[in-house]
């Protein structure tokens, strides 16, 4: 436990600019409140991880991040940007921020060498070699090189989740965001893919993961969020979060998930 | 205690009623009485048909005369094919001066000498062979067509295509013997494959120019003589419409699909508004008031003839078809996959055109072609508003003196004609389905 309240100092400490900043922000669905009064602020080599029911407006937050999905009051600033209407500003976020989504969400008619090279190209302008080049640098990484020339429906549902990975790092971004990334997957293949994101937050990475793998969630976060019904319920270090919630809603929930 | 198989099971061939062609035949034809005797009966009416057919149409034809009566005097029972032959050259051709035949041949010949790269799998460059054929062919056909006098901006286009398809045959040249791209190999050639892209890009640029003005000096000193577009007709006067017709249904489809599905309200409900009217109304309307309404809208002085007017109405009417066939195949792509695109950097276009638009296409294959071929079929109905097209000119046949009342033989013809068209275009789509399907699945 010390040690992890350590790790969050330390990121805290080291790094004290600030890569995310949610403030006062609210979002609708026609007539639907579904984030309310959100507040929160995401430094950088931050890892966040943010639990909650279903319907509780942790995927609409991070979709939020990106821009995926508009807000309609208050402001989110990302790496200093802030998110508009204005377009530029959209398509720069989008090029900062990677997302990794539970259904992978990989292009299925492009090999996985493709599905990599494809943003790298066509929007870093990069040339076709530089991008084969990355791409495959983060295949090592992601452990499956060999499966470059395969097609996504040719690979399994954690093959798929870590070359989606690897994807979204072949463009270089400064934050990742993670949906649910293990939720779709069959339980052998979970581990695999949780390795490859404790790789990646080994190396510094400013995450804000949906998850609701505990075991994960205690090594690499340096907080933990509870949201239910729109609202940041609770929010504390992650041992502390989990071994001892302290609002009688995340008790329950956590009990459930159990 | 377990129970186990020490001996692996060899095994053995397939019983004989599987494989043989008796057996086949008993499991197929003859399973029961009551089948055989449907089998026989099936048997004699094919029989009847096949040799009714092949007595008339063959054995008992005539294949020279000078006319019907000869044909009548040679066989009473057979089909009078001298009619047809005789009029090859109107079917094919319409009334198309006969020695200036060979401009609608050529250009027949250089149209598939520049679609054949697509086909030649080490060819690179497949897409700008594609985008060259719709921007340039065009123009060059339209000139080698009618003839007449070149413009300014007719010159300008012809010159743009000579260098395009002397182009697209060089890099199918280099592609076949290297295995480069035109544009890798002349780098290397000149020794720049070391300079960075931008002397690249400017000396290959350097050379498409130099090309253009020899293309455009040459192509001034030939001229081919006017052809009045009343002389067009037949086969050929069908391949143009239907051809210009599929080539522009399919992108103003998109365009319109896009527009319905767009954000923006005013897009969205003309697009839409577009659509329904054209799809509202029968072909031969919308052709009607091509030809009678159009003119009335031109400036005074501005005549298009009726093949244009004709071409803008079957594009605008197939287009709106072709819209909502694509706007079905957008609308199976999950929406994942544009969120999939955006998220590493992709905007609108980008996530269309290079991750939603290559899926939705891929799985309306089969509609996109079972539209060009209701629209090559279609295009027969520009006969009712007075263009010889292939089916204008063969109901003619049975008004020409010599042929007077010869109605069926040129209409079978007409068919057979349009069945190989057709059923051409139904197996390539079934090649290409089967093509890109295995290409993306294991």
């Amino acid at each position: 436990m010390n040690d992890t309240q350590t790790k969050g100092q330390l990121a805290s400490a080291r790094s004290s600019d600030v890569m995310i900043e949610i403030a006062d922000m609210n979002k609708w669905y026609d007539q639907f409140h579904v984030l309310k009064n959100i507040n929160l602020t995401v430094h950088t080599g931050e890892r966040l991880v943010i639990c909650g029911p279903s319907g509780s407006g942790k995927s609409t937050l991070i979709r939020c991040i990106n821009a995926l999905e508009e807000h309609q009051e208050g402001d989110i600033i990302v790496d200093g940007i802030r998110l508009g209407k204005n377009l530029k500003n959209l398509d720069h976020i989008r090029t900062e921020v990677g997302m990794v989504f539970q259904n992978f969400n990989l292009f299925p008619h492009l090999t996985i060498l493709e599905n990599l090279t494809m943003g790298p190209i066509w929007v870093r302008k990069k040339s076709k070699a530089d991008a084969i080049e990355t791409a495959m640098m983060y295949l090592e990484r992601v452990k499956i090189p060999e499966q470059a020339d395969k097609y996504p429906g040719q690979l399994s549902g954690g093959q798929q989740q870590r070359v989606a990975i690897a994807r979204s790092l072949c463009m270089r971004p400064k934050i990742m965001l993670f949906d649910e990334p293990t939720s779709a997957l069959d339980p052998e293949m979970i581990k695999e893919v949780l390795d490859v994101m404790v790789d990646l937050a080994d190396t510094g990475m400013t995450m804000i993961v949906v998850t609701h793998e505990m075991g994960f969630a205690k090594t690499i976060a340096d907080e933990a969020i509870f949201m239910a019904e729109g609202d940041i319920v609770e929010r504390n270090n992650p041992v502390a979060f989990f071994d001892h919630p302290e609002h009688e809603r995340t008790r329950q929930f956590l009990s459930q998930i159990l | 205690m377990a129970i186990i198989n020490a001996n692996q099971t060899p095994a053995r061939a397939a019983p004989i009623s599987e494989t043989s062609i008796l057996g086949w035949l008993h499991k197929n034809l003859f399973s029961s009485a009551f089948n055989a005797l449907l089998t026989f009966f099936m048997l004699y009416i094919i029989y009847q048909t096949v040799s009714g057919v092949l007595t008339w149409g063959l054995f008992n034809a005539t294949f020279v005369a000078e006319n019907r009566r000869e044909c009548f005097d040679n066989s009473l029972t057979g089909a009078c094919w001298a009619g047809v032959i005789d009029w090859f050259d109107n079917i094919f051709y319409g009334r198309y001066p006969r020695e200036e035949i060979w401009r609608i041949d050529f250009g027949g010949l250089l149209l598939a000498l520049w679609m054949a790269p697509m086909w030649i799998p080490r060819v690179k460059g497949k897409i700008l062979v594609g985008v060259s054929v719709v921007t340039f062919y065009p123009f060059l056909a339209g000139y080698l067509f009618s003839g007449g006098d070149k413009g300014i901006f007719m010159q300008v286009m012809v010159a743009g295509a000579i260098v395009a398809f002397a182009i697209n045959m060089a890099n199918v040249v280099t592609g076949l013997t290297k295995n480069m791209a035109l544009n890798a190999f002349l780098v290397q050639m000149l020794g720049q494959s070391k300079s960075s892209g931008k002397t690249r890009r400017n000396i290959l640029l350097l050379l498409a120019t130099v090309a253009f003005v020899v293309a455009f000096v040459w192509q001034m000193g030939w001229n081919v003589e006017g052809v009045s577009w009343t002389k067009w007709g037949g086969l050929f006067l069908t391949m143009v419409i239907s051809g210009i017709g599929i080539a522009s249904a399919l992108p103003g489809g998109i365009l319109l699909a896009l527009g319905r599905r767009s954000k923006l309200p005013i897009i969205r409900v003309l697009s839409t508004g577009f659509i329904e009217v054209f799809r509202s109304v029968p072909l031969i309307t919308v052709l009607f008031m091509a030809t009678t309404m159009f003119p009335l809208f031109m400036p005074e002085g501005v005549v298009l003839n009726k093949p244009v007017q004709v071409i803008i109405a079957v594009v605008l009417f197939n287009a709106c078809y072709m819209a909502e066939t694509v706007r079905a195949g957008l609308q199976a792509i999950p929406k994942g996959q544009a969120e999939g695109a955006h998220t590493i950097g992709l905007g609108y276009w980008g996530a269309m055109g290079l991750i939603i638009m290559p899926q939705a296409l891929k799985h309306m294959i089969p509609n996109i072609v079972g539209s060009f071929i209701g629209l090559l079929k279609d295009t027969t109905l520009v006969s009712i508003i007075g263009l010889f097209d292939l089916l204008g000119m063969l109901t003619s046949i049975s008004k020409d003196v010599p042929w007077l009342g010869l109605h069926k033989e040129p209409l079978i013809f007409g068919a057979i004609l349009f069945f190989i068209l057709c059923f051409a275009m139904s197996k390539y789509s079934r090649h290409l389905e089967v093509k890109l399907s295995s290409d993306h699945k294991g």
